[in-house]
């Protein structure tokens, strides 16, 4: 116990129970599954957890107000949201519920229904009826202590909220959680009570035997196991199929949002606040403005239909038209004080609902796909539905003893007292050293997230463990410091330092290098 | 242990690089001898040790040095003073009482009570993302000043197919410093129809080594999941919109941006300094003090300097006005604007707090203009006034009122001056 990812660690030759995919999914389900076992294996593709999906997640944990009554999200949206003070305990895991504001505007109810009534009768609707609904809405849905606000109300607490703003209504159970270090704080504690985690280790094949899963194939090996969760996320469907266990197809959805300078936006909007639209089209809910937890403003998500399953980019048009879409909400929102845009592709199958069962062909193996929007806020209550599966295919059904729930979580300089600080400064000097000027994180810190429970190996590995270059200069000046750390307590040559695993090189080569090169060229001309 | 560690200087300097050692220095010629610098690096220059390029001093010097000369000129004459030199430590804090919290590793927490702070933080450079540049999040966008330092201080090469985003002067240096490394500069492209940065940079940097530099084109895409695998461009209308069947791919594993500096004010910001929101600096007066009593502010957390020379100038201003404030006191009288006119954009003093005194105005104008007369006015008096054959936004514009050219305006004008005016206009007029 108490182990960490070794680099080139063999893989075992068997496990208990295998789970593809590290994401938010994979993550939870490893960690509730180790309450009873410790004979698990966690397997991911990428160079870190939580590197796909779940890491370009608006951290979001809904309510479950926007889900359809009868789908199996909605109903695991509203438990995970009841579930999640529970369920981050012990995790070093900021939990904010800051609840959501939802803003009824003029925009709220489409031109083809407003058009055809008297503009008092579109008013009364608006202000009296729509508040009434959304409230009734939500009752239905077990969601509770939502109240209504008056024009005024929502001024008073969100001032840039556009004056069209007729009424609105507060939804306190809604909140944010950093989805990425939530998966990483998850796995950590996973691997402390005796998961075994196994990074750049990617699937190419699952063997079934007399219609039940016997092994996992992957680059790196096999390994025996008679349960094997799927939560390859955008790739599930294709992990399925090698089970014989698909007959679904994953679409990838892509979702672009807008990260704005703290010091300019930390204020700005005290919950998250999203314009209610009616029979809007488009498959997320919208959207909002949200004060992250480092207090970021953050705006987004989009939702674009993408053929291709690593398509993190951004297009011009995305910008705009998150941009065009809060101007009216927020009109006087800093918009020069950008300092970054990120997209993630969202892994919904074609019916749009989660699909968690274990495969009726394949025994042994559990599908856990078509998580996308609110798998977030239901990743307690998707792992807790997979535990029940997975105590039916044979998971022991009693708590280990020696589960120990409380991850260490590594000190962060700027949540520390002068005093706490200066205490940790004298044990170690390397926490008085600043790395990263924006955000304010120390060498030690990098040292440590190098040396973790799951070492980051590489600069974003590091960024995502410490925030280094996440700030309002996006690694300008840090860049380098950290490249440097990263190579020294590796050992390696800084020139083999990665952005985020294979081919992201950093530099090119030493300075004179190149020149040799021409030389030589031209001299053998 | 903490109490230990409290200093209660006369002067506490916030950052040491040109800024930072001019006023250091300035504070103490001016009689002050309690100073404390501190300055984030592990040495003091800030950005000069990485621009090994020539082309500073040529004012204050009347030399051309390169900028770790310059910085050690300095550097030399600090060493020979008793100001107390704090590297590789950070401040955290400055509160408007003038309370400094910092951070090192030899001393842990550090509190500092000064009478008086100067402000010399500098600026950094602006992200990919505040340009908005669409496409992937690759390994290889950086901006320029971290690939000269990446090149000149480290010794590493962030590249070597290169394409540079924006005409700014560092980016034609570093055009240059990466064609002498062996690497293939494949273009600089800058978004508007003039150049970003000064014209003997242009011709030295660009012209010299055969390095296109294309106007009014942009970067409309990042190209490459991992690395950089090239970037699109395309030509900008007079809007500065892309138009779309001019784009171009070009192959390259590095794009390197210059797209402008931006004043470090965040601990400014805390102090609750006014900033300008023309300059992204603090308003300042004529000795370069803030809205704040006793907190001053010189070279690029000012606004964004194009020569080193005239940081340092500001930065002697603001070292004096320091040591005058410990030393004598004051009070400031009722402020005089100082407003920008036909084709300024903005003026630095933005407020005069004593008409007695020389002024050195610092502008820039608004758009390029040949044949102009740049003049500084009180009321319909012409205080001061010189003129140019050629201007430039880029290029700083200076003009020096003495107490004697002020007071013959305000005699002239029959009344009390209640606001400057600093214009540039057609020479025939």
């Amino acid at each position: 116990m108490g182990g960490s990812v070794k680099e080139a660690a063999p893989l075992p030759e068997s496990a208990g129970v295998v789970i593809i995919g590290a994401g938010i999914s994979g993550c939870s389900i490893a960690r509730e599954v180790v309450k009873y076992t410790d004979d698990v294996v966690i397997l991911d593709k990428e160079t870190d957890v939580a590197d796909e999906t779940t890491k370009a997640n608006n951290a979001e944990v809904h309510s479950g107000i926007g889900e359809k009554t009868g789908t199996l999200k909605q109903k695991l949206n509203v438990r995970g949201n009841r579930l999640y003070d529970e369920f981050v305990e012990g995790l070093g895991i900021e939990l904010k519920r800051q609840g959501l504001l939802i803003v009824i505007t003029p925009r709220t109810l489409p031109t083809s229904i407003t058009r055809w009534l008297p503009k008092r009768v579109v008013r009364y609707v608006l202000e009296r009826v729509v508040p009434r609904l959304i409230m009734r809405n939500g009752r239905k849905k077990g969601i509770p202590g939502q109240t209504v606000l008056t024009r005024q109300e929502i001024f008073d607490r969100e001032p840039h909220v556009t004056r069209n703003a007729i009424a609105g209504v507060f939804d306190p159970t809604y909140g944010l959680v950093s989805p990425y270090k939530l998966a990483m704080a998850l796995a950590e504690n996973a691997i402390q009570n005796g998961a075994r985690l196994f990074l750049e280790t990617e699937v190419t094949g699952i063997k079934v035997e007399g219609g039940a899963v016997v092994s996992v194939v992957t680059n790196r090996g096999e390994i025996r196991a008679p349960i094997v969760v799927n939560a390859a996320g955008v790739f599930a469907d294709k992990v399925a199929d090698m089970a014989g266990a698909g007959g679904f197809e994953i679409h990838p959805r892509k979702g672009a949002s807008l990260l704005f300078d703290r010091d300019i936006t930390a204020d700005y909007v005290h919950s998250s606040v999203a314009e209610f639209r009616m029979f809007h089209k488009g498959h997320s809910k919208g959207g909002g403005a949200m004060p992250t937890a480092e207090g970021n403003l953050q705006l987004g998500p989009t939702a674009i239909e993408t053929g291709d399953r690593y398509d993190t980019s951004i297009s011009a048009e995305e910008i705009e038209e998150i941009f065009d879409r809060f101007y009216y909400l927020l009109p006087d929102f800093p918009r020069s004080a950008i300092i970054s845009a990120f997209s993630g592709i969202r892994a919904p199958t074609l019916d749009e609902d989660f699909i968690i069962e274990p495969s009726a062909r394949t025994k042994g193996f559990v599908n856990v796909a078509g998580i996308q929007s609110p798998g977030l806020a239901a990743a307690p209550a998707i792992a807790e539905m997979v535990i029940g599966i997975l105590h039916g295919l044979g998971v022991p059904d009693t708590r280990r003893e020696d589960f120990d729930p409380v991850r260490p979580a590594p000190p962060r300089f700027t949540e520390l007292t002068d005093e706490e600080r200066d205490s940790l400064i004298e044990k170690d000097p390397d926490f008085g050293h600043i790395i990263c000027r924006c955000e304010t994180v120390t060498e030690a810190e990098v040292v440590n997230a190098i040396h973790g429970p799951i070492p980051a190996k590489n600069m974003d590995m590091v960024k995502r463990r410490t925030r280094v270059g996440m700030g309002r200069c996006q690694g300008g000046f840090c860049g380098f410091r950290c490249a440097e750390i990263i190579a020294r307590e590796r050992g390696i040559p800084i020139t083999e330092v990665t952005k985020d695993g294979a081919g992201s090189w950093v530099f090119a080569d030493e300075t004179k290098h190149l020149l040799a090169e021409g030389d030589a060229g031209e001299a053998g001309q | 242990m903490i109490s230990k560690k409290k200093r209660t200087p006369q002067l506490a300097v916030i950052g040491g690089g040109p800024a930072g050692l001019g006023a250091a220095l300035a504070a103490s010629k001016a009689g002050i001898d309690d100073i404390v610098m501190i300055e984030r690096d592990i040495e003091l220059g800030g950005i000069l040790p990485q621009c090994i390029h020539d082309g500073f001093g040529s004012k204050v010097f009347k030399e051309v040095l390169t900028g770790p000369q310059y910085a050690q000129r300095y550097i030399d004459e600090i060493a020979r003073t008793n100001v107390e030199v704090l590297l590789n430590t950070m401040v955290l804090e400055l509160a408007s009482n003038r309370t400094i919290t910092a951070v090192n590793s030899a001393e842990g927490m550090i509190t500092i009570e000064p009478k008086a702070v100067v402000l010399a933080m500098g600026c950094r450079e602006r992200s990919r993302h505040q340009v908005f540049i669409p496409g992937y999040r690759p390994a290889g966008v950086i901006t320029a000043g971290a690939a000269q330092r990446d090149i000149n201080i480290e010794g590493l090469m962030p590249g070597r197919k290169i394409v540079i985003l924006g005409s700014g002067d560092i980016g034609l240096i570093m055009a240059r410093r990466f064609t002498l490394e062996g690497a293939q500069v494949e273009g600089v492209y800058e978004i508007m129809d003039h150049p970003g940065g000064l014209p003997r940079n242009i011709v030295q940097c660009c012209y010299d080594y055969d390095i296109p530099l294309l106007l009014s084109h942009t970067v409309t895409f990042i190209h490459g999941k991992k690395r950089v695998e090239g970037v699109t461009v395309a030509h900008v209308d007079a809007d500065l919109k892309a138009v779309k069947d001019t784009e171009c791919f070009i192959d390259c594993d590095t794009l390197v941006l210059s797209v402008g500096l931006i004043p470090e004010n965040e601990i400014s910001k805390h102090a609750g300094v006014t900033l300008d929101p023309v300059t992204a600096g603090p308003i300042v007066d004529e000795r370069m003090e803030t809205t704040v009593d006793g907190i001053f502010a010189c070279g690029n957390v000012v606004n964004v300097f194009d020569l080193v020379d005239y940081v340092t100038r500001t930065s002697e201003v603001a070292g004096r006005g320091a040591a005058e404030y410990v030393l004598a006191g004051r009070k400031r009288e009722a402020p005089v604007r100082v407003l920008p006119g036909r084709n300024v954009k903005y003026v630095v003093p933005q407020f005069v707090s004593d008409l007695g005194r020389d002024i050195d105005f610092y502008f820039r104008v608004e758009h390029p203009e040949r044949a102009v007369t740049a003049r500084v006015l009180a009321g319909t008096s012409p205080v001061k006034s010189k003129k140019h054959k050629m201007v430039h936004p880029p290029e700083m514009l200076t003009a020096t009122a003495t107490a004697a050219d002020i007071a013959e305006a305000a005699k002239a004008e029959g009344r009390q001056v209640d606001s400057l005016l600093v214009e540039v206009v057609d020479s025939g007029k």
